[in-house]
């Protein structure tokens, strides 16, 4: 049915796009139409057909030395999906303008000036000043505004630190928060950026050439984020807050480039400063299920926000030709990143009570990271090509050891030494060796072999070495001036060590509580379970493209992928795992004033994933040592979730200049989205769970730009913009702020919104 | 006597004449013919970054197209020697070979042997070195070119969630270096988790209590280009966090519809599921944070 829904638009889509082909093919001039017989001779070389007849832009004013634009826009309604990125989140007139500035004549000095959406909070510019092959001076600004579904609610006040209403009521669940509905007031999600920047680049001599940046970046506005007080997990009380950011980052860099007659080399030093001024996000507890120090009005939980930090890092860059068929091109970089923010306490509240303090200041650590790419490229003989490479890429996560006596959940006081854990550091190095070979045949077409081998290994990790072997093949073929495609196929087969189920269990906890455990419970993942990524796998993958020149003026290409992963020793996790996709595009350019393209696509994830319910009944505390969970080894507790998400979109665009005096651009886009979990169970089995309901979105998006040229130097522009988008998610549909009886949600609804956007403004050019 | 006068100014007028001609090859002819009109975008190069190529005037569009001889000669019977179209296109590596003459490092340091490179990609395919304008530097356009052949991203553009690339305030080219890198995916970082981190500084850490799989791959959770479910994560959660958790007791368990149910709303499944909880997926650097809870 699902299937039928999603390959019914695509058919009639692409069925549409084909009888329109059809249709003005027969108009198109017969003459013009290429011969479709004519075979390519080795003398022509080979093309990438998909750069030919493409609807480019084009831009009316590209030949101008000034643009300015300056008008208003309005927007119909306050919305957060039509408006989460381009700035027209707000329902009210908006001004438009824009200045593209650029002057070359001065052989001694250019100046270039761009500013664009000045009335906008995503309004960025820059001004560069230069010297002709000497010297060019950059400055400017970017800024840029993120906003998110604003239709929540919450109960709180204050910003790093959140508080309830005086006259809160409290309760053991949402439904007592008796003055709940009268407390819930609006708030935003928004993120602005505002970034600063300036660089250098100068010609020191024909060989030598110095560049450096620098810039600054502050980040201001409110995200979400889940926090709970708890004790363990069956107790865990939970509220969505809006969580305060306020970062700053600084970034700086240094290149130095020589560029020889064999060596090319670049050399850069960079430094990256991220700060937060927020270190800590408190709240009071709004539940009053724990004692009178956690419970309302006393009780206080804390989260930890993004620690300071910071990054310094080198990296060289180059090449060295040793012929016209031979290089070796290199790429090596180390970087160091560090934060040494001061550890908070374990708990913000100061009535819990707490005798082992934490057992250092800060972190004091660090992460190195080093990457090396060399690739080797010759030409043995004139039709042959290979490459040899060999990437490296290391993580060394270096930081003490340490137990950390923690609180639960700013939910009770310091439990005993056996509840005691470990930090554990995660070390990371992949190598990857291989070759590459392409060999030239007749008909432009090229057969490729590509070979890889890496091998990842990861300290304190289930699986210590995993190693994949690689194989690609690779086919291109022109056999006509108008016909390419090209056929990519591989497979590749991941093996790993054994798996340590164990690992993160003795790697986390104390040797006490270790002890103390049956053998048969020393895990915290169920035995059978493999972390997809570092599990046993076989991938096959294709690709096809075929790229068809039916008539002159006419494109059509056809993009088909097809992934499929199995992690054949999993019993549990994901174990395995497609992913399909085809795009369709029809593009024609009628004339040189009259283009358009249709493109249409499917494209689908799907996931095979199995889990075994073994929580034993009553939730208990995962410290506490119980007699063993018969649950954990009867398979008859196995579930299966088959995921599916998948798309359809399809999107056309015209571009057409009726006559010298006027222009024409309309762009749609369709996409429909679904998202399916269907969940089995073992039948007769106690673990029991249905279909979760599908999520569906749907987008509309028609935009339509008209340009009157009324005289050489002055024009007028009028922009429509027609949004409509809708989802159902159940993950908030009819889920009110105390809905859930331990999550205090904002209540936020799902968007639907239907957006108009016009706008009218006028162009000043000048040559 | 007066023959020798003849033979001396014939031979001072040979000497004229053969010394116009070598001074004449010093100044290139270009603009003679083409001579600035409004139909005609030749003279639009004077107002860009290489207008001033080799000093100025003709001299740059030799520069580019070759001292071209014939063509001077014989104007529209020879083509220049090198031509980007349309009449006359040379061939791609002759095209490449003339912007190379000064674009052979930096950003371009690695073009041969790119996947551009081998499909035979001309520079001038995506650059127009006439236009003031340079559509492939533009923020907002240059994705419409990268869209022509790479289609398959097109569709995750328009995805629900989603980086602001349609917009054009993330370009193509923020990420990726189009002429070429040894890295992954032609990434312009040395990592792709540092291609994130280049924006994403909050999550770059180092944190006390990290999530392995966060710090080794931000693609194992999340989609760059587009995503049918918000964030960009590869799946919709708590199944998404199931298929690395299957510890005893909540994680181990399925979640379906009951979970919906007004009678039994499950705080594992709706809101943010496992986020209502454990919201420092990223890692925490809180002492108390070991279950990324804090």
């Amino acid at each position: 049915m699902n299937e039928r829904r999603l390959l019914s638009p695509l058919a009639a889509a692409g069925a549409l796009v084909l009888a329109a082909y059809g249709v003005l093919a027969q108009a198109a001039d017969p003459a013009a139409a290429p011969a479709a017989e004519q075979v390519a001779d080795d003398t022509t070389p080979y093309s990438p057909l998909a750069l030919q007849n493409r609807p480019v832009h084009t831009d009316p004013f590209a030949y101008d030395a000034g643009v300015a634009r300056l008008g208003l826009g309005y927007t119909s309604r306050d919305n957060y999906m039509f408006g989460e990125y381009n700035g027209l989140d707000e329902r009210g007139p908006t001004v438009i303008g824009d200045l593209q500035w650029q002057d070359f004549r001065d052989s001694e000095n250019y100046w270039q000036l761009s500013l664009s959406d000045l009335g906008l909070p995503t309004r960025q510019g820059k001004l560069t000043w230069g010297r002709p092959e000497h010297l060019r001076l950059t400055m400017g600004f970017d800024s840029r505004q993120q906003v998110r579904n604003d239709s929540g609610q919450t109960p709180f006040n204050g910003n790093v630190s959140q508080h309830l209403p005086g006259n809160w009521v409290s309760g053991q669940t949402t439904g007592d928060f008796a003055v709940l509905n009268d407390s819930l007031h609006d708030f935003d999600r928004v993120l602005n950026r505002d970034k600063v920047f300036m660089g250098i680049d100068a010609r020191l001599n024909d060989n030598w050439r110095l560049q450096s940046n620098l810039s600054y970046e502050h980040k201001k506005g409110h995200g979400d984020t889940g926090a709970a007080i708890y004790i363990n997990a069956a107790s865990a009380e939970s509220v969505l807050l809006r969580s305060p950011i306020d970062y700053g980052t600084t970034e700086f860099d240094l290149g130095l480039a020589y560029n020889g007659e064999r060596l090319h080399l670049n050399g850069q030093l960079a430094y990256s400063d991220f700060n937060n001024d927020n270190e800590l996000l408190t709240w009071q507890n709004p539940y009053s299920s724990f004692g009178p120090d956690v419970a309302y009005p006393n009780g206080t939980g804390g989260l930890g926000l993004a620690p300071d930090n910071e990054q310094t890092s080198g990296r060289l860059t180059g090449q060295y030709i040793f012929s016209a068929t031979t290089r070796l091109q290199f790429d090596g970089s180390y970087a160091l990143a560090t934060q040494d923010q001061s550890f908070s306490r374990y708990t913000v509240n100061q009535a819990l009570l707490v005798t082992v303090p934490v057992p250092q200041q800060d972190f004091n650590g660090e992460v190195a990271t080093s990457t090396g790419n060399i690739k080797l490229l010759f030409t043995p003989v004139a039709k042959l090509s290979a490459e040899v490479f060999y990437k490296l890429r290391d993580r060394d996560y270096d930081i003490e050891r340490n137990g950390y006596l923690y609180v639960r959940g700013d939910g009770g006081n310091q439990p005993g030494t056996a509840q005691t854990v470990y930090n554990t550091d995660h070390d990371f190095t992949s190598q990857t060796a291989g070759f590459d070979v392409g060999y030239r045949l007749p008909l432009h077409s090229r057969l490729g072999f590509e070979y890889a081998y890496e091998e990842v290994k990861r300290r304190n990790a289930a699986v210590e070495k995993t190693e994949e072997d690689r194989y690609t093949l690779k086919y291109r073929i022109q056999p006509w001036p108008n016909v390419s495609s090209s056929l990519r196929l591989q497979y590749a087969d991941r093996a790993a060590d054994t798996y340590d189920w164990a690992q993160d269990y003795y790697a986390l906890l104390d040797t006490e509580l270790i002890n103390a455990t049956p053998d048969g419970q020393r895990y915290t993942n169920h035995p059978l379970l493999m972390k997809y990524y570092m599990a046993n796998r076989e991938r096959w993958e294709g690709t096809a493209d075929l790229n068809y020149l039916p008539a002159e003026r006419w494109n059509l290409n056809l993009n088909l992928l097809s992934r499929e992963d199995d992690y054949d020793q999993s019993s549990l996790g994901l174990t395995e795992s497609r992913w399909q996709r085809a795009q369709f595009t029809v593009s024609y350019a009628v004339s040189n004033s009259l283009s358009g393209s249709v493109y249409t696509g499917y494209d689908k994830y799907e996931g095979d994933q199995s889990g075994r319910a073994f929580r034993g009944g009553q939730e208990k505390n995962a410290f506490a040592v119980y007699s063993p969970l018969p649950q954990a080894s009867d398979p008859r507790q196995d579930w299966d979730i088959d995921t599916t998400d998948d798309s359809i979109t399809f999107g056309a665009n015209v571009r057409w200049q009726l006559s010298p005096d006027y222009e024409l651009t309309l762009d749609y886009s369709f996409v429909d989205t679904q998202a399916r979990q269907a969940i089995s169970t073992q039948p007769g089995a106690s673990v029991t769970a249905s279909d979760l309901p599908n999520v569906n979105t749907r987008l509309h998006h028609f935009q339509a730009s008209g340009i009157w040229h009324v005289q050489d130097n002055l024009s007028l522009q009028l922009d429509y913009q027609y949004y409509t988008y809708d989802s159902d998610d159940w993950a908030w549909e009819n889920v009110r702020a105390n809905t859930i009886a331990d999550v205090l949600t904002f209540g936020q609804t799902n968007p639907n919104e239907d957006i108009h956007y016009v706008g009218a403004s006028v162009i000043y050019s000048w040559q | 006597m007066a023959g020798n006068r003849l033979k001396t100014f014939i031979i001072l007028c040979g000497w004229l004449l053969a010394g116009s001609g070598a001074w004449a090859q010093d100044e290139p002819a270009c603009l003679d013919c083409h001579e600035a009109a409004a139909d005609s975008p030749v003279h639009a190069v004077f107002n860009t970054v290489h207008a001033s190529l080799q000093g100025g005037g003709a001299a740059a569009c030799t520069a580019c197209h070759g001292v071209s001889a014939k063509h001077d000669r014989r104007g529209k019977k020879s083509p220049p020697d090198v031509s980007f179209g349309p009449r006359w296109p040379s061939a791609v590596e002759a095209r490449n070979a003339s912007c190379q003459n000064c674009h052979n490092s930096g950003e371009q340091l690695h073009w041969a042997g790119s996947s551009h490179q081998q499909e035979h990609m001309a520079c001038s395919d995506c650059h127009k070195a006439h236009q003031p304008h340079a559509l492939a530097l533009d923020q907002v356009e240059s994705q419409q070119l990268c869209l022509t052949c790479h289609t398959r991203v097109r569709a995750e553009l328009h995805l629900p969630s989603r980086h602001p690339i349609v917009e054009g305030k993330t370009a193509c080219t923020d990420c990726h270096n189009p002429h070429g890198g040894l890295g992954d995916r032609d990434l312009r970082q040395v990592t792709l988790n540092d291609n994130c981190f280049s924006c994403h500084q909050d999550k770059r850490g180092p944190f006390l209590w990290e999530h392995p799989p966060a710090a080794e791959d931000c693609s194992l959770c999340h989609r760059p280009h587009g995503s049918v479910n918000e964030r960009l994560l590869t799946a919709r959660g708590p199944a998404l966090c199931q298929q690395c958790h299957s510890a005893a007791f909540h994680p181990s368990v399925p979640y379906g519809n009951e979970g919906l149910s007004s009678a039994s709303t499950s705080a594992n499944v709706l809101g943010k599921n496992c986020l209502n909880c454990h919201s420092q997926v990223h890692g925490s650097n809180h002492p108390s944070g070991a279950r990324l809870t804090r």
